[in-house]
């Protein structure tokens, strides 16, 4: 039952997770004023890539790499529920909590990177480095939030965090939500905050050595990352979900949010994205915290 | 009828379903994939590399027909030699062209890519691209705009949804031709064979 | 002699295990000898068994290491005298065996440390351990003038009865030895270079093993003599909460810099002991110390045996002269994974299960900046804990040498191959140890860990099951691997390290390749991290000594060897105290 039931969990994330990824580009295309492509394109760019003749490889670890890097998105995936009461589309979520799930969301980043490393590309490593340093600084601010969000809460479980909110988060607690959306910009690798896969500057980074079928990997997993990373901010800022009309609304209006957010921006450099997110969210979210804990009750 | 403008159009003009091929269905759908999604390599190797930037931008926007640019070789399923190709260029298209991952196509530009063009005089450029590489479409013009660039994707992309092209499978074939004439511009600057060593490829993982 | 040390090592895990649940309990009234009222024991506590448990294991894995170093008959006595002395540190029942104990310790490790250390890495340590020892003397005193006992028992009411000002000084004196010991930031000073400079085969003993003293002293420190109940909310609390946040987000972002393994590695020793000594700032933290406490010394244990492995087979320490080692020693490398992994507190294995128990012991004290901060600390440690796996093994080989190199000796690799099970263990089932916490927890009349299964760790407030995250994550793997191996794409190996996309270039032996290696200089270039990297507690340092050089200077004046000079000086100041005793 709880197989099947991952199954149909993952199966959402990877379609839905494709088609916002359509619609993120044809979106954008919309803002640049072109007619852009099919929401399809990038589950067709996926297939694609999976039928590809070849791929090289150089070594083990360089296969092994992409593989644990969609087991950490997957993992993330099957922690997070999707709904807060129902039992269906729950995963694995009441053996976990928060704190495995943001350990698990570095998981897969950190496997990759000994792919990246093992592949002997300089450029990837680059990217590697950039994100790592990116890391840290988008996660303060946002563990800032969390962990308020946990206390206000009283509990470091994902469905009672998004049941229990009579006001949703983001009204309740402002300041919390908008330096958990900077850090959250930053997650989805958007601009200003695009650092790591620079295409001009380090070779699209990480993914500079991968082709084919490990390329359409980190494409998928990225998809369902996406997703699963899209419910959690649904589950911890927007009062969570009761159904997929609810859910695919809220995750919606979120993604939208990132897009537009990330057509308008140039590109920080990566000193000065860190330098921006340890400054003014992790700020917004300090007073955040002091608000929702000294006030807030 | 066999080459240049009038072949092109024909191309352009065939129906798609009008050959029939004996194509198993994971092919088949393969190649209807193959041919909506083209990563292109943000090369420029020539004087036509001006025209691609409109080509992928808002005036033109190649992306509505499935076409972007990829930044590594790796990543690429098209490598676009735009114009004149000069030695330092080739030994340069060469690596890039066999570090791509099968299958790969190649699309000219330009009549420098066909025999030199006003070129032909010139000590330090190749007159056909032919010979050092298998080309899959041409299109013609000094510079060809971006119009023309498109229908030359469009009928790539048409060739491809065929499971006509095999232009790779051609380069491994006639590798010992190819890597004459390559090293007969080159001489001992030719990239090393790595992903052309066919013949020593033990399979992998 | 190593056989010898093998059977010692053994010897002392099947010791420490029959003193497990015992009540054993020996004390003698000193009276006999002429001093009146002092009373000295030891007592094997469930606490004491366990730090002695972890003293064994760390003998345990570096015995089986020795057999691949020269070392001197000497040296192996000084080693038994050490663990002799650290037994006798956890098994002490009085502050005065303790304290011969922390100063046979610090003297062992000073002549250890002499077989390898160069002469200024020796001054700064012994300095630093003689400060150390000489402030536990200083603060026992203050504390027997009140109690007149040594006796754990009789500390509380000791310390209750000392005046205000007393107890502040008295708590001072103790924290000044015991963050020396354990490298707390700005304490740290002695530390690097002896890290660094001191035998591999015994650096991993002195991360693992002689660093937990320092928090087993602390925690006698706070449940038998401060009371720990007492101690939320209390200047001493506070200290050592920030004291620790500073240890961790200062030495990681120290870490990041170096380009030694070793040094790498001593400040990612200083950035976990700061989350023990910060979780002890709460009553209910100690559960999570324990398990930290345990976790690291495995952890460390296992990479500083597998650096140890590297360097006695490259003969190079430095990350900028290794690389690109994955493929000739593979063994290595999947067990310095699972080392990292563990490190850097990732789910499927134990290293995450200490750290969660730490989480949300600050989570329900409602501690949420030191939470913030704590979790960002972890986040930010991926960068040296990337830069140590890729600068040993990923990336390029700096020298034609490491092409044709062997694996690991099998020696350095059983040691790993046992830690990394024992992690893989408490991955799987992270509540196996709990019971054994709660004894003590029970034993030190503390709130326990609320324990369900061998499989689940958590409270109410949040938990986890080990089992099912293992499974799902192998069998999530598995799949894709599965599927991964059925597509009709294959997998073309390159043909040699150089075929990478390189824009069209062919990269050769002179390019360069190996990256890596350097990262984490660009972080200078980020406001406060760079006035971190920038500044260095060696500043206050050499400002001390060069303070101390000048004030011994004017002392060498007035004794400068000319002895009229000196006579006057003398008879001036007989002068004096004549004019001052007649008046």
């Amino acid at each position: 039952m709880i197989i099947l039931d991952l199954a149909l969990m993952l199966i959402t994330a990877y379609f839905v997770g494709f088609i916002y990824y359509g619609l993120y580009r044809n979106i954008t295309a919309r803002f640049q004023r072109r007619i852009g492509p099919t929401i399809f394109q990038s589950f067709y760019d996926s297939i694609k890539f999976f039928g590809k003749k070849e791929a090289i490889s150089h070594g083990w670890m360089f296969y092994l790499g992409p593989i644990i890097m969609a087991t950490g998105a997957i993992m993330t995936l099957f922690f997070i529920p999707f709904f807060y009461q129902s039992e269906s589309f729950s995963g694995l979520s009441g053996y976990g909590n928060l704190f495995l799930v943001l350990y698990l969301m570095l998981l897969g980043p950190l496997g990759n990177a000994m792919g990246v490393g093992v592949g002997g590309n300089p450029f990837g490593v680059m990217g590697v480095t950039r994100g790592l340093t990116r890391l840290f600084a988008l996660e303060l601010p946002f563990y800032i939030a969390v962990v308020a969000i946990m206390s206000i809460s009283q509990s470091a479980d994902i469905a009672t965090i998004a049941g229990s909110q009579t006001t949703i988060n983001a009204f309740a607690h402002p300041l919390l939500f908008i330096a958990a959306l900077f850090s959250f910009v930053a997650m989805m690798g958007q601009s200003p905050f695009d650092v790591v896969g620079a295409p001009v500057e380090v070779y699209s980074g990480p993914a500079s050595e991968f082709s084919g079928k490990f390329l359409s990997l980190l494409m998928s997993q990225s998809a369902i990352f996406s997703f699963a990373k899209l419910v959690l901010m649904v589950n911890l800022f927007l009062g969570g979900a009761d159904g997929f009309f609810e859910l695919l609304w809220k995750t919606f209006v979120l993604f939208l949010f990132v897009i537009a957010f990330g057509a308008i921006y140039g590109r920080f450099k990566t000193p000065q994205s860190v330098d921006f997110l340890i400054k003014v969210p992790t700020v917004i979210a300090i007073v955040g915290l002091i608000f929702a804990t000294a006030w807030g009750n | 009828m066999d080459e240049g403008f009038l072949k092109e159009q024909q191309v352009m003009e065939s129906d798609l379903n009008s050959e029939t091929s004996h194509k198993s269905s994971v092919d088949f759908l393969m190649d209807w994939f193959r041919r909506r999604s083209i990563f292109v390599l943000a090369y420029g190797t020539g004087c036509g590399a001006i025209e691609m930037p409109p080509t992928f931008t808002s005036r033109y926007d190649a992306e509505r027909l499935g076409i972007r640019g990829a930044a590594t070789p790796r990543q690429a399923d098209v490598i676009i030699v735009s114009g004149y190709c000069s030695y330092k260029t080739l030994r340069r298209i060469i690596r890039t062209y066999e570090q791509m991952a099968n299958p790969k196509y190649i699309l000219a530009l330009g009549s420098c890519t066909v025999n030199g063009g006003m070129y032909w005089d010139s000590y330090n450029t190749i007159k056909r691209l032919e010979d050092y590489l298998p080309v899959d479409m041409y299109v013609n013009g000094c510079m060809p705009r971006p119009e023309s660039i498109l229908e030359g994707f469009m009928a790539l992309q048409k060739e491809i949804g065929d499971g006509k092209i095999s232009s790779w499978q051609k380069y491994e074939d006639n590798y010992a031709f190819y890597r004459k004439n390559q090293e007969a511009v080159l001489g001992q600057t030719v990239a090393p064979a790595y992903d052309a060593d066919w013949y020593l490829y033990d399979g992998g993982l | 002699m190593r056989v010898l040390s093998l059977i010692i090592s053994l010897l002392a895990l099947w010791g420490v295990s029959t003193l497990f649940g015992s009540e054993a309990h020996w004390q003698i009234d000193m009276g006999s000898f002429g001093l009146e009222g002092v009373v000295i024991g030891l007592k094997a506590t469930a606490l004491a068994n366990f730090f002695a448990l972890l003293i064994a294991i760390g003998f345990f894995s570096i015995s089986l290491i020795a057999s691949k170093y020269k070392l001197s008959k000497g040296f192996y006595a000084l080693l038994y005298l050490l663990l002799v002395s650290l037994f006798l540190i956890v098994y002490a029942e009085d502050y005065l065996l303790f304290f011969v104990g922390w100063e046979v310790m610090s003297v062992t490790t000073y002549l250890l440390f002499s077989y390898d250390l160069s002469r200024e890495a020796l001054i700064k340590y012994i300095v630093f351990a003689l400060a150390s020892a000489m402030s536990l003397l200083g603060g026992i005193m203050v504390l027997y003038s009140a109690s007149h006992s040594f006796l754990y028992t009789d500390a509380h009411q000791g310390f209750i009865a000392l005046s205000a000002t007393l107890q502040v000084i008295f708590i001072l004196l103790m924290l000044f030895a015991f963050f020396i010991k354990l490298g707390v930031i700005g304490f740290h000073y002695w530390l690097m270079d002896s890290y660094e400079q001191s035998s591999d085969f015994f650096t991993p003993y002195l991360s693992a093993v002689l660093s937990k003293m320092g928090i087993y002293a602390l925690i006698i420190l706070l449940v038998y003599v401060v009371d720990i109940h007492m101690i939320s909310g209390t200047w001493l609390a506070y200290t050592l909460a920030i004291m620790g946040l500073l240890s961790s987000i200062i030495a990681t972002f120290k870490a990041v810099n170096e380009d030694s393994m070793k040094r790498l590695l001593a400040y990612s020793s200083i950035a976990q002991l700061g989350y023990i000594v910060t979780v002890l700032s709460m009553a209910d933290g100690l559960g999570g110390a324990l398990y930290h406490s345990l976790i690291h010394t495995l952890v460390k244990l296992l990479l500083f045996i597998n650096i140890a492995g590297i360097i006695y087979m490259t003969a190079r320490s430095k990350f900028s002269e290794l690389g690109g080692l994955i493929y000739r020693m593979p063994q290595s490398f999947v067990l310095l994974l699972i080392g990292i992994i563990s490190l850097a507190g990732m789910p499927p294995l134990a290293g995450f299960a200490s750290k969660f128990l730490i989480y949300t012991t600050l989570l329900e004290g409602g501690n949420l900046l030191i939470l913030s901060a704590m979790l960002f600390a972890s986040a930010s440690a991926f960068l040296y804990i990337y830069k140590l796996i890729y600068g040993i093994y990923l990336g390029h080989p700096t020298s034609k040498r490491y092409e044709t190199i062997r694996e690991v000796p099998l020696a350095f690799l059983i040691p790993q191959y046992l830690l990394s099970l024992l992690l893989i263990v408490a991955g799987v089932y992270p509540g196996i140890v709990i019971p054994y916490f709660n004894t003590i927890l029970k034993e030190l009349r503390l709130e326990t860990i609320p324990f369900e299964s061998y499989t689940i760790l958590g409270s109410e407030m949040a938990s986890y099951n080990g089992f099912v995250l293992m499974s799902a994550f192998v069998g999530v793997f598995v799949l894709i691997l599965l599927f991964m191996l059925s597509l009709r794409s294959k997998a073309k190996e390159a043909k040699d390290r150089f075929d990478i996309a390189y824009c069209g270039e062919v990269p050769d032996e002179g390019t360069h390749l190996h990256y890596g290696f350097s990262m984490g200089k660009e972080l200078k270039r980020v406001g406060f991290i760079g006035v971190i990297l920038r500044n260095s507690s060696s500043v206050f340092y050499d400002y001390i000594s060069r303070q101390l050089f000048g004030f011994a200077t004017v002392f060498r004046k007035l004794y400068s060897g000319n002895l009229s000079f000196n006579f006057n000086i003398a008879a001036l100041f007989a002068l004096i105290l004549l004019w001052w005793g007649l008046r």
